[in-house]
């Protein structure tokens, strides 16, 4: 056992960080929330393809690294520390997972290297009108009719909608839900954006990014657009959201140590009573508690990825992971904006760009009472756990 | 990266398994801080199977250690059988002799604590001296051949039952604070020292610690452990090794584990805690998540273990584990409501009262071998770089 990277996880990690450090600074990140319309850098996207980032999980012989996910949480917690916009986790992570794990071999052959190379980017639409992520709550309806399926209904926070080549819709198939626990009866759809019937409205958010409510209104799909089984996409998709909170989790592990470094850092310049505010004890409390969360946090992401790659069953973990790291950045980008007092608070002020993000952050792929469930299936309805 | 055993490490565990399967009885289980003939007994069988000197040189009765984590993994199935882990003794005392002691030291002590021939008190506290160590009175003064000690020190746990004390003494009155301290080794029956019980707070299973008192104690020269005065920096980075070895993340998974099964089973008037209360369910899960990142930061530290000691990973080690005692106890007792407060000898006592003892014993859990605070001062120090609170304003200092 031991924690160290390897010479290529090294080689990864310095090339993100350095890629990073020179792409996405503040006025790049202010930039794309106030000007683009894409809510990410086509150029930086084109980047990412040729440094194989966009095949980084998915199999060699469709183009990609075939890389692990342990590999994936060194390269995302890099880019969450510049908290850097991409349509990545979704693309690579969600679709490119789906795609591989239940796609027909023509789909694998056709859509993975485009993934890989860059050219189709994928929004997930998952969530609908209601608080809850658990996918019983689904009420989007996919009907069949001929030798097509027509999908209506209402898909809130779909990131990157506007911009995405094509939408992975879970749509259900099978008839209602029979109570909250039920996640049978749905299936999963590749939609192209531009089909008739599907239009996508800007939801404006607190870290201004790209959400959108989509709405399909008796959108035509051809049979050849099915992801996997009919009826049974839980099977299949539980494992890919599964391998996207891991990427998340990295990324905003990322994110919370940045922050923790900017502030760690004012708290050595900022002088007050004759001393940098750092040799203050409350200033030291918070520093300390919330650096401990991130080495916590940082630790569970890398081992649940790790035991992803052996093959394990990682449920409870990715719960706790996903529950843990949740809290962590959100508390952490709360703790940092107060180290920086006033300021913390200013909008033009650089650190709000990840005081708006934490909360966020914290919420996205299931809020954290979601993940609680998750853990609370695994360890009070199965077995008695022997942890070792 | 890889956080699996290798099939060294996976074999030593099936040893470790099977033998506390036949050897860890009734008297030996629990028996963590109480000296009976069972544990004794036990802790020897450990020794002759050589586990107790894992890693250490064979001249000084050290066996040679399959893997790094050869200790760890010994502690942590020692801990899941609920039997004495090794502490103190091999963790700070055996590891501070080999890296500071003379030869003879060496050649005295380390084969007899890893044949568990007799036993030791970390000898620190003292009334004007708890977080603040430096501040210690108690003084061995230079006759010579020999040093007279004269003072008195509290929470010794194990004075009691021991053979030895691990003592820190003041060894000059014009020395700096903190360069004026010196570690010795004295002989539990030398004269001129008595003893007085302290209880822990508690009302059935309440712990033994004691008040110690020195009166014109003579210890030998030789028994002075590395160089004079330089003792405060031997038992800081003796300090790292006991948060680590002390507080075994195993402890804090065996207590919840209980705990959790305890609420899965039992029957509240028709009603399951866990499976009917909503918001018990959602707790207890988001304390498990809280539970296995200690987990991860004992893992964390294991690893660091394996090449250097693990200062600031073992202060989050520490910190975390004992954040997470408390949050246990405080958390079950919450969900238990009134009935949280009955102690045993209720017939509606939740676990004949362990969650309440636990409870009382979690503060305990936060102060000991350094408090959280106190290792969250450790992390805000070593590893952020933050200046000093108790110094002057750096700038006026200037």
């Amino acid at each position: 056992m031991d924690i160290k990277l390897s010479e290529d996880q090294n080689l990864l990690q310095d090339t993100a960080a350095r890629f990073m450090q020179r792409e996405c600074g503040f006025e790049f990140l202010r930039d794309i929330e106030n000007n683009s319309n894409t809510g990410f850098c086509p150029h930086m996207w084109r980047s990412f393809a040729e440094m194989g980032w966009l095949g980084i999980n998915l199999p060699e012989e469709y183009g990609g690294m075939g890389m692990t996910m342990v590999d994936n949480v060194i390269l995302l917690r890099e880019l969450g520390r510049k908290i850097c916009p991409s349509p990545l986790l979704h693309t690579v992570v969600t679709a490119g997972e789906s795609i591989s794990r239940c796609g027909t071999e023509v789909q694998k052959r056709e859509l993975l290297p485009s993934i890989v190379a860059g050219t189709s980017v994928y929004a997930f639409a998952f969530q609908e009108l209601s608080r809850f992520f658990h996918p019983s709550h689904i009420r989007c309806e996919a009907k069949v009719e001929g030798d097509a399926y027509v999908i209506s209904g209402r898909k809130m926070f779909v990131e990157f909608a506007d911009r995405a080549d094509t939408l992975l819709v879970v749509a259900r198939t099978g008839g209602p839900a029979i109570n909250r626990k039920d996640s049978s009866g749905l299936t999963m759809f590749l939609v192209d954006r531009h089909s008739v019937g599907v239009t996508c409205e800007l939801m404006p958010t607190m870290s201004r990014d790209r959400q959108y409510e989509v709405v399909f209104d008796n959108v035509r799909v051809p049979e050849s657009c099915i992801l996997g089984n009919v009826d049974r996409a839980w099977a299949d998709l539980e494992p890919a959201i599964q391998k996207t909170a891991i990427a998340l989790c990295a990324y905003t592990n990322g994110a919370g140590f940045e922050m923790h470094a900017r502030a760690t850092q004012y708290a050595k310049d900022r002088v007050q009573f004759d001393r940098p505010i750092g040799q203050m004890m409350t200033i030291q409390m918070y520093l300390a508690q919330s650096i401990m969360e991130l080495y916590g946090a940082d630790t569970l992401t890398l081992f649940t990825a790790s035991n992803m790659d052996q093959g394990l069953n990682v449920r409870g973990y990715v719960g706790k992971m996903k529950a843990f790291c949740a809290e962590t950045v959100c508390r952490n980008m709360d703790t940092g904006s107060q180290i920086f007092g006033g300021m913390g608070y200013m909008e033009d002020h650089d650190t709000t760009l990840y005081l708006r993000r934490g909360k966020q952050l914290e919420l996205m792929l299931g809020g954290t009472e979601y993940w609680l469930e998750v853990i609370a299936e695994e360890i009070i309805d199965r077995q008695p756990v022997n942890l070792s | 990266m890889n956080f699996e055993w290798s099939e060294a490490e996976k074999a030593y565990r099936s040893e470790v398994v099977a033998f506390l399967e036949e050897h860890v009885t009734e008297e030996v289980r629990g028996s963590w801080l109480v000296d009976t003939p069972a544990r004794i007994e036990f802790v020897s069988k450990m020794a002759a199977k050589g586990w107790l000197g894992q890693g250490f040189p064979e001249k000084y009765g050290g066996t040679p250690s399959t893997t790094p984590f050869a200790q760890y993994i010994l502690n942590v199935e020692l801990d899941r059988f609920n039997a004495p882990i090794v502490g103190k003794n091999v963790g700070t005392i055996a590891r501070t002799i080999l890296h500071v002691g003379s030869e003879s030291l060496k050649l005295d002590f380390l084969p007899k604590i890893f044949n568990n021939e007799g036993q030791w008190a970390l000898t620190y506290s003292e009334p004007s001296a708890g977080t603040d160590l430096g501040n210690i009175s108690t003084f061995a003064e230079n006759k010579g051949d020999h040093l007279e000690v004269n003072g008195m020190k509290h929470y010794i746990t194990s004075a009691h039952f021991c053979d030895w004390y691990w003592m820190v003494v003041k060894t000059s009155h014009e020395l700096p604070k903190h360069k004026n301290l010196s570690l010795i080794i004295v002989d539990a029956n030398s004269p001129g020292i008595s003893i007085a019980p302290m209880y822990c707070v508690g009302t059935t299973t309440a712990e033994r610690t004691n008040q110690v008192f020195f009166d014109r104690v003579k210890v030998p020269n030789s028994r002075i452990v590395g160089e004079l005065n330089q003792g405060f920096y031997y038992m800081m980075q003796a300090i790292d090794y006991e948060r680590f070895a002390i507080i075994a993340a195993a402890q804090h998974n065996r207590r919840f584990h209980k705990i959790l099964e305890y609420f899965k089973e039992v029957d509240f008037a028709g009603e399951r805690p866990l499976t009917d209360d909503p918001v018990s369910r959602s707790q207890m899960a988001r304390l498990a998540s809280r539970v296995e990142v200690g987990n991860m930061l004992e893992r964390l530290c294991m690893c660091i273990a394996a090449e250097r000691v693990p200062s600031v990973e073992a202060s989050m080690n520490k910190a975390w584990g004992a954040m997470m005692h408390d949050e246990t106890c405080s958390l079950a007792e919450n969900i238990l409501g009134p009935y949280g407060c009955l102690a045993k000898g209720s017939p509606y006592a939740a676990l004949q009262g362990y969650i309440m003892e636990e409870y009382l014993m979690a503060g305990h859990g936060r102060i000991a071998a350094g408090g959280v605070d106190t290792a969250k001062t450790i992390i805000a120090r070593r590893l952020l770089g933050l200046p000093n609170s108790f110094a002057p304003p750096v700038l006026s200092a200037r």
